[in-house]
């Protein structure tokens, strides 16, 4: 057994898939804005979904905990299997994923309520907790998303009064607070100045322990930087998917070296 | 390598401008072991001093190349075939000025043969022919890496077996001379460190050999090319 | 050089107008103003708050007027608010592209443009006649239907000011519907919503016309709204219309009192509304 793991050292282990995308397609109205995606999502790693404006990442990234089903006319079809079960199908309920499945957006979202009440919102919607466990709980978050030593003091002043990159932790630790398997995290960086940027990509390298994340950045050193594995998508195809060291070193597709070398075009 | 265009056509300036200069340094070099093996040909010293004196301009240039590829990698944080290419360019640039002190010693050794008077040089030994061999290896890579060719890059890789191959006849030639005259002796080890760095140019051309590859298609051949040749 | 010279005077020209415009206006704004606090001032004494709306000749006040005018327009406020807000509310979350959803808009924007003596004469013709007398009852339906157009459009508006990547945040959370509006959107909009309250207060409180259909006043202090009920904008037509002093000088008493009522509103709207903005 010993013996066994010193061979295989050098090698990584197999991440376990935690989301299969399979034969995914999806619709704005007529426009096919996916095509026939098919990829694995691995469990505590970082995926990220790179491309230029238009190709389709923030598109897929927002069918993972069914975000499109609040616009009738946005529609998919194929699977996409969380833990082997299709989350598609009519059957599953939506606010039941999305505990699972969490999500952080572009810009800051802070609720008009108080910086605890931010935390504590999404999970009452989910679980019913005693004043102490909740208290707990909301600590748990803000420690997790570093945020805890900025606002332990001022747990009930606004979520508005924080700075921006402290709201984005603030939208992080309210994501985390529900415990969902995955986090994603839609361009979460770029309404940011590059230190909180750093700090929020230094918080995604540490919440991969927990949480499996799905980043969409419009940043290519910052999709290498963090994930482990990274799409290339354009025109609402995978062009390229694999191990984020060998994309950015060696990728197989002319089109993802276009892209990423910056010859895009 | 990539024929279309970056975004950003200063990027394409700047690596086209480094690509210029790790060319024009190899050349620096080419001729730089020319002229020490025309100096051990026909004992020049004006030959001697053009290499010693050259030899600082080929230092020179590999301080050049790797600020420049380190200003590239900060500023421009390259991705892919272009992180390859400076990657590679700055560990050819090493071997370039590597062969450059090769050159040097070439110069030194024969200086000091010429200063002990002609006579006694072992006639028989083709060194001109496995030096000639070399500088041919030398032009090739440096071909190769002009256009990134992989194919022509992994032959000479090859070639690098025949050198290798001609340095052991010399060494047991000059091992016959010096049992058979040990006057010669002292010459004969000149001529085994001028052989010596004959073999070490066809070696560090191996190496860009390599680095054009792995340039080229991302593969790193290195410690595995004697697989891949035999 | 020649073309930045002429820019300048254009510009310095369009400055000029605007400001003669803006000259203009306030000339009557301030002259209105002035009139109505030299005229009404003299007015204002404690009996104006204590003693009834006297018969022409006798000394008297405005209590009755006062007390009527401030339940009509609070009961009317507390029926016409909540209607306002929930169709606002189904306006901005639920209705946005829905045949009903814009039916609704444009019946509202009409309703929101009539006259005020339309809906006077509506409640005249669908309540006053059938039960045959005027009535507070009346006044309140009138002053409600006038308040519900202007709750709607505000608070649809302020809805829609709301982020969608704020709805959508709750969303991700797993908050159903009514959850995300009622704990995120409506919080995020309260201070627009009570703006919006706050004008439409400010509206109804000096409407004439449907009180006169409806309410029509009493002379004597009642809190039966099943009777006419006395009223400021109807004292202040009655009394301003007629030919004796006392009865002019309380319709001025009056008229400042509204006005400094309606100011207060407004001020306390807007700084309402700039908190919001603020933060």
């Amino acid at each position: 057994m010993n013996i066994e793991i010193d061979i295989n050292k050098k090698k990584k282990p197999t991440p376990t898939v935690q989301l299969k995308i399979c034969q995914f397609h999806f619709y704005y109205g007529a426009f096919h804005a996916l095509k026939n995606i098919n990829m694995d999502i691995y469990k505590n790693h970082v995926t990220a979904f790179i491309g230029p404006s238009g190709c389709g990442k923030s598109t897929l990234l927002r069918t993972l905990n069914r975000m499109y089903s609040l616009y009738p006319e946005q529609r998919a079809e194929g699977q996409l299997l969380l833990e082997g079960k299709n989350i598609l199908e009519a059957s599953v309920d939506v606010n039941e994923l999305r505990s699972r499945v969490g999500m952080v957006f572009q810009k800051p979202t802070p609720f008009p309520m108080s910086i605890y009440d931010n935390i504590a919102f999404g999970v009452r919607l989910h679980e019913r907790l005693s004043r102490g466990l909740m208290d707990e709980r909301v600590e748990w978050a803000l420690q997790r998303a570093a945020l805890w030593d900025e606002v332990k003091d001022k747990l009930n002043q606004s979520g508005m009064s924080l700075s921006g990159g402290q709201q984005q932790r603030l939208c992080i630790a309210r994501g985390i607070a529900v415990k969902p398997d995955i986090l994603l995290l839609d361009e979460p960086t770029s309404a940011l100045d590059p230190i909180s940027t750093l700090r929020i990509e230094e918080l995604i390298s540490d919440l991969k322990k927990d949480f499996t994340i799905v980043i969409v950045t419009h940043n290519m050193q910052q999709a290498a930087r963090i994930s482990d594995f990274t799409a290339y998508m354009y025109l609402g195809e995978v062009v390229e998917f694999g191990e984020t060291d060998s994309i950015f070193v060696q990728p197989k597709k002319k089109e993802t070296e276009d892209y990423i070398t910056g010859r895009f075009g | 390598m990539n024929q279309s265009e970056h975004t950003s056509k200063q990027f394409d300036i700047e690596l086209e401008d480094l690509r210029s200069r790790v060319l024009q340094m190899g050349g620096l070099v080419e001729s730089q072991i020319m002229t020490a093996m025309e100096a051990l040909n026909i004992g020049s010293e004006d030959s001697v001093n053009r290499v010693l004196e050259n030899e600082k301009q080929v230092n020179q240039c590999e301080k050049d190349i790797d600020d420049a590829c380190i200003h590239l990698v900060a500023r421009r944080q390259p991705a892919a075939s272009d992180l390859r290419l400076i990657m590679g360019i700055s560990k050819v640039v090493t071997d370039l000025e590597r062969i450059g002190d090769e050159a040097d010693k070439i110069a030194r050794r024969a200086r000091a043969i010429y200063a002990r008077g002609v006579l006694n040089i072992p006639q028989t030994i083709d060194i001109p022919s496995t030096s000639q061999k070399a500088v041919l290896m030398l032009r090739r890579v440096l071909d190769a890496m002009a256009r990134l060719d992989a194919p022509e890059a992994t032959k000479i890789i090859a070639d690098d077996k025949l050198i290798d191959i001609e340095f052991s006849a010399i060494m047991r030639q000059l091992i016959t001379y010096m049992m058979e005259d040990p006057r010669t002796i002292t010459t004969s080890l000149d001529i085994v460190w001028i052989a010596k760095a004959i073999e070490r140019v066809g070696d560090h051309s191996k190496n860009i050999a390599e680095q054009v590859i792995y340039i080229a298609m991302g593969t790193d051949i290195r410690h595995r090319s004697d697989a891949l040749t035999s | 050089m020649d073309l930045h010279k002429k820019r300048k005077l254009v510009n310095r020209i369009a400055l000029m107008l605007s400001l003669g415009a803006m000259a203009f206006g306030l000339f009557w704004l301030i002259w209105i103003l002035a009139t109505i606090v030299k005229l009404g001032v003299s007015g204002i004494h404690l009996s104006v708050f204590t003693q009834m709306t006297p018969p022409p000749g006798s000394a008297g006040g405005l209590a009755n007027a006062i007390w009527g005018s401030v339940t009509m327009v609070g009961l009317a406020t507390l029926l016409g608010t909540p209607i306002g807000i929930l169709a606002g509310v189904y306006l901005a979350e639920y209705g946005q592209n829905t045949v009903l959803g814009h039916m609704t808009r444009f019946i509202n924007d009409i309703l929101l443009s009539a006259p005020s003596i339309v809906v006077g004469l509506f409640v005249y013709t669908a309540v006053v006649l059938p039960i045959g007398h005027f009535s507070g009852f009346a006044g309140i339906l009138a002053l409600a239907i006038l308040v519900v157009p202007v709750v709607i459009r505000t608070t649809e508006n302020i809805l829609r000011l709301v982020p969608n990547s704020l709805r959508e945040a709750a969303s991700a959370l797993g908050a159903p519907k009514w959850v995300m509006i009622t704990q995120v959107t409506i919080r995020a909009s309260q201070a627009g919503i009570l703006t919006g309250i706050l004008l439409a207060v400010a509206r109804i409180t000096g409407e004439t016309a449907p009180l006169l259909f409806t309410a029509l006043s009493n002379q004597f202090w009642s809190t039966n709204l099943n009777q006419p009920m006395a009223n400021l904008p109807v004292t202040i037509y009655r009394f301003a219309m007629s030919p004796f002093s006392d009865w002019q000088e309380l319709a001025w008493a009056a008229v400042l009192l509204i006005t400094v009522g309606v100011l207060a509103l407004n001020i306390v709207a807007r700084s309402l509304f700039k908190q919001k903005i603020v933060s």
